[in-house]
């Protein structure tokens, strides 16, 4: 391969031939156990050559023209290198007289898809690794690893697309595997159920996604697809398209939204947790509904000239992260609380990038970027850990019929708590950084000029919001590890290397990678802020680096104290829960019944619609049926007379004489 | 002294016993008789009607009647050959195919009485040899 940047075409190649080699292996009996194989090789090659984009990024590009070594700048990477028009692969083109509407085929790789690919192809091939193990003894294991891959494939085509709608062909791409593997045991009606609900309530976002993509390009004209040409026209058509622009952005932000579980389309995460544990990791924790926040990112250069819609977006992010985390707080599934924690850490993200515009954008794009990065890793861990103790415990996640489980899954536990440190928002720990990155960038907006007042309102729900998340993930982890050891019936608990091992990586990554990214090297910010997109949506000014000393102060007492009420009521006094619990039941309750979103949801949307189609059922069986009604008579009547033609001469002679001799009769009786 | 009424009379009368038959029978070659006695009852009618107007014409539609008779003797004796052949029986009513598809088939519900198998004559065999009975089938 002559062309290096040829790279960028093999990381979502590879997982997609891998997926077509693992449906394959699935035909053949003696290979079935081996479908893993070929996956986990191509998630690995991708995981290298991502890296090895990382790296071209970094140090720009040396290749051999004519003999000679051209060493191009750092910066982003395109696939293919475009010399002149005939360079160009084009997906697909419709001409309609002047106007033409090209899609290519076309890949880049700036600083921000870098940190995506190196999130997405690295905790993917670790969760390929662990569902070896995982998935050990369930029917359907190659599917399961065919659709896996072909998720890596599109995800990452997801993030190295130049145009709106290649990303939308990813876009699409994830939400089917999405669907696929939430009801991977399909058998079961539950988990069917929540995979039509997840496709469905996502649509409703991939909708307004695609008619956002249609509007830029209606304003924009030829070629109105690519990022860069978009992007570089953002202000002139924010000042030609006052109220058109921000309509795009609010109907791009309604994909997001979908994608990423936020009000008021958040009903379908908790569901997903249907699928195989893995799934929920990688995909409903970690890369599928992080999209929306990588959107949300990319498109910072239009968002940041829309100051309304993005406080509808900060105000969403928040409101979720709220609501979600009072929902964690009473929920006894294991994952369910991990679900929704997912939420409020992805509302989260959504602040951040909702604080680009009165923020500079590169300070707030970082955070949500950065909070992307170590979340994925922390609640990867969270994930997988539940996930263990799932497969020990007989696929049993009630937190009610477990307990005392740090004995006898030692592993499981460290890791479990490194990832629940780090969620927590405990210092050192990763989540405590990008957290506080959020927090500082919310803070900061709060003293623009304008909405100055909305976003200091919005940082003060979202500090307690830590609050919440400190407090219902220590629960999951006091009740879940501590007190007398108790399990259900038919646990059998084992740690395989297969398992522990992703455990592991993921585990120290919960610890660390915040540190060593961000706070005193600044390593991610310095490699994030020089994206063109990012740089573009600052307009060129650079972030200032310092530490707020008294917020990080602030934030680490809320997460401490979080972290100590759980162990107050969970550990130190069990049993005191119930107490406050009684104490407000209004409350508990609502909480527990998850603020009866589902219910009220089906009585505004579902019932009215199932309504609609009874309707439309009757109006079918009464009107069009009336043609069926014309046909049947004769039909009836022609069965009446049918009977006579019966085939026996006999008879038939018969009926001749009869009307022979009806005739003579008339003849002389009447006729003169 | 014999008059025109007489031969009518006769006529009718073959003519109607014939109608009975072919409507009762069912064996095909007694229908055909019984078909063959309506045509003698209208022949006998023509000869009657020649012979009270004093002209031939009636005599000459006689003869076209039993020629057309013979020759319709032959085709459906022919005929009938074929069918025996198909079903090893002159049972008009197994011959009803032509009937409504879908219809059900008309079944007698009482049966047609067995009738007696003839004992098969005994042969003459030369002298000296064993005689061998031979099984010969009969209607």
């Amino acid at each position: 391969m002559s062309d290096p940047s040829a790279l960028l075409l093999l990381i979502p190649l590879l997982p997609l031939v891998a997926a077509v080699v693992a449906g394959v292996f699935g035909t053949v009996q003696r290979l079935r156990p081996w479908a893993h194989a070929p996956v986990v090789v191509a998630a690995g090659l991708s995981c290298i050559a991502a890296i090895g984009t990382v790296s071209m990024i970094e140090t720009g590009i040396s290749r051999q023209e004519g003999g000679d070594s051209v060493q191009s700048a750092p910066g982003p990477v395109t696939f293919p290198k475009l010399k002149s028009e005939e360079d160009r692969i084009v997906w697909f083109g419709i001409s309609y007289g002047q106007t033409k509407l090209t899609a290519d085929l076309s890949l880049t790789a700036d600083h921000l898809t870098g940190i995506m690919l190196l999130v997405i192809t690295f905790v993917g091939l670790w969760i390929v690794v662990f569902s070896i193990g995982y998935m050990r003894d369930s029917p359907g294991y190659p599917r399961y690893f065919a659709i896996v891959s072909l998720f890596l494939a599109a995800m990452t085509l997801l993030v190295l697309a130049d145009n709106f709608l290649l990303m939308y062909a990813g876009w699409e791409g994830v939400g089917l595997c999405s669907y696929l593997l939430v009801g991977y045991w399909h058998h079961k009606q539950s988990a069917s159920d929540a995979a039509r609900k997840a496709f469905l309530v996502t649509r409703l976002g991939d909708v307004g996604l695609i008619l956002g993509i249609f509007v830029l390009w209606m304003m924009v004209g030829r070629d109105g697809f690519g990022y860069a040409r978009i992007f570089d026209l953002a202000p002139q058509l924010a000042e030609a398209y006052p109220t058109l622009f921000p309509t795009a952005c609010l109907l791009i932000l309604c994909g997001a939204v979908g994608k990423s579980a936020q009000i008021p389309l958040f009903v379908w995460l908790p569901d997903a947790m249907e699928g195989p544990t893995p799934v929920s990791a990688l995909i409903h924790a970690a890369t599928m509904v992080t999209a929306g926040v990588y959107l949300l990112a990319r498109c910072t250069a239009l968002f940041a000239l829309a100051p309304g819609v993005q406080l509808t977006v900060a105000s969403i992010g928040v409101s979720t992260a709220l609501v979600a985390a009072f929902i964690a707080l009473t929920q006894h599934d294991l994952k369910r609380v991990l679900a929704y924690s997912t939420v409020s850490q992805l509302g989260f993200m959504f602040l951040a990038v909702g604080c680009a515009g009165p923020v500079l954008p590169a300070v707030a794009v970082t955070a949500a970027i950065f909070h992307l990065f170590t979340h994925a890793f922390f609640k990867a861990v969270l994930f997988l850990s539940a996930g263990s103790v799932m497969h020990s415990m007989h696929d049993v996640i009630d937190m009610r019929q477990f307990s005392g489980l740090r004995r006898v899954l030692p592993v499981t536990h460290l890791t479990f708590l490194a990832g629940a440190l780090a969620l927590a928002g405990v210092p050192v720990f990763s989540g405590f950084w990008s957290k506080d990155s959020i927090l500082e960038a919310a803070l900061e907006a709060g003293r623009s000029a304008r909405f100055g007042f909305a976003y200091t309102i919005l940082f003060g729900v979202a500090l307690a919001t830590a609050l919440m998340t400190a407090f219902y993930t220590f629960r999951a982890y006091y009740r879940t590890f501590w007190g007398p050891v108790s399990m259900p019936h038919g646990a059998h608990p084992h740690e395989p290397w297969v398992m522990t091992l992703p455990l592991i990586v993921f585990g120290i990554g919960a610890v660390v990678a915040g540190i060593i990214a961000e706070p005193f090297t600044h390593w991610f910010s310095n490699f994030l802020t020089r994206s063109p997109v990012i740089v573009q949506a600052s307009g060129g000014h650079t972030v200032e680096h310092h530490l707020n000393w008294a917020l990080m102060l602030g934030s680490t007492a809320v997460a401490l104290a979080g972290v100590g009420l759980a162990w107050y009521l969970y550990q130190s006094r069990p049993g005191s829960a119930e107490d406050v619990a009684a104490a407000a039941p209004r409350l508990y309750y609502l909480s527990l019944n998850r603020l009866y979103v589902d219910e009220i949801y089906n009585i505004l949307f579902v019932q009215p619609l199932t309504l609609l189609a009874g309707i439309c059922r009757l109006i079918e069986a009464v009107v069009f049926d009336l043609v069926r009604l014309v046909a049947t008579v004769p039909r009836y009547l022609a069965d009446v007379i049918r009977p006579l033609q019966n085939g026996l001469v006999q008879f038939y002679a018969l009926s001749m004489i009869m009307g022979v001799a009806a005739f003579i009769g008339y003849l002389v009786l009447f006729a003169r | 002294m014999i008059s025109l009424p007489h031969y009518l009379a006769v006529g009718a009368i073959l003519f109607a016993l014939g109608l009975i038959g072919f409507l009762s029978r069912r064996n095909l070659i007694v229908m055909f008789l019984s078909a063959e006695m309506m045509l003698q009852g209208v022949a006998l009618n023509f000869v009657a009607f020649s012979r009270y107007h004093g002209n031939l014409h009636g005599q000459v539609f006689t003869l076209f009647v039993i020629a057309v008779a013979a020759c319709e003797a032959g085709i459906a004796l022919a005929l009938f050959l074929r069918l025996y052949h198909r079903k090893r029986s002159l049972d008009v009513s197994l011959w009803q195919d032509l009937r409504e598809p879908g219809m059900e088939p008309t079944v007698d519900t009482e049966p047609l009485p067995s009738v007696p198998k003839e004992e098969p004559l005994p042969h003459l065999p030369p002298a000296g040899v064993e005689p061998v009975r031979e099984e010969r089938h009969y209607v």
